[in-house]
């Protein structure tokens, strides 16, 4: 059985947010709320690295470790889903995950917060496939249709890598093997040559 | 009847009032200690399968994400997804 996985070539990243708003309108994620964001390191600096993040998918999960309420659950493809009708927003798993995955919307003031919402890898929830309610509470099921994460299919550069664990490693490794550690084909020391030091 | 009498009358009537409030709230509080505990324990979620199959298909849509992605590294490789 495939494992899905999501892979960022910080080499091939140009911080251009594609994913990011491809995640947003794809969704339709609320105000407030990036499933998908990008982070970057030494901004501005020479050897500068942009990583698109979102939910990683963990095998062992930390937030589904932590739930007081058990709403997590991993399905046949290593997606880690959670069921929105389940979860109360007590904000747990977000401090478990190393990633800040887990989103919460403003529900009104003093801070009180809503129901948890995060990466689905393009595969909805518990509802059944591609419904109207599935589709309102996580988005749109694009593993159903076929299809890969959208963020990933996006992704200009090819940076960002989504699918079968096996297949995306196996590209990232040809791509290391031909172009050499670190950024032998792509970045600052092909634009820079030997004068900067990263 | 005088008024000391009916005033006394009065007074009692409100004693057995809260007398009988008194007796009634400790027989509640009995009766609720005496009845076993109704709630159940919580319950983990499980997904039923048909929540947790796999969607995941090797569409053509997908392959030509696999190819187009590795198409520089891997159009000489012969696990390549595209070439299947």
């Amino acid at each position: 059985m495939a494992r899905m996985k999501f892979l960022c070539d910080a080499d091939r990243c140009i911080e251009c947010n594609a994913c990011v708003t491809a995640c947003k309108n794809e969704h339709e994620v609320p105000w407030g709320i990036n499933r998908r964001r990008v982070v970057t390191l030494n901004d501005g600096k020479p050897g500068e690295r942009s990583v698109s993040m979102a939910c990683m998918h963990c095998t062992d999960a930390p937030c589904a470790a932590v739930c007081p309420v058990n709403c997590f659950y991993t399905t046949a493809d290593a997606v880690v889903l959670h069921s929105k009708d389940i979860c109360i927003g007590c904000g747990y798993c977000f401090y478990a995950c190393p990633f800040g995955a887990p989103q919460y919307p403003r529900v009104g003031n003093f801070g009180s917060r809503g129901k948890m919402d995060k990466c689905t890898y393009c595969s909805g929830g518990p509802e059944p496939d591609l419904s109207l309610a599935e589709y309102e509470k996580y988005g749109s099921n694009r593993l159903a249709e076929g299809k890969l994460p959208l963020c990933a299919e996006m992704c200009s550069t090819k940076a960002l890598l989504a699918g079968d664990g096996e297949m995306i490693a196996e590209i990232y490794k040809q791509r290391v093997v031909k172009r050499g550690y670190g950024s032998g084909a792509w970045g600052w020391k092909t634009a820079y040559r030997e004068t900067v030091a990263i | 009847m005088r008024q000391d009498q009916k005033d006394t009358k009065d007074q009692l009537g409100r004693r057995q009032f809260f007398r009988a409030l008194g007796g009634g709230t400790v027989a509640a509080a009995v009766g609720v200690a005496a009845t076993p505990m109704t709630a159940t324990d919580a319950q983990a979620y499980d997904p039923g399968q048909d929540e947790t199959k796999g969607r995941y298909r090797l569409t053509d849509h997908v392959k030509a994400f696999y190819r187009t992605n590795g198409y520089e590294t891997l159009q000489n490789s012969s696990n390549a997804a595209g070439k299947k």
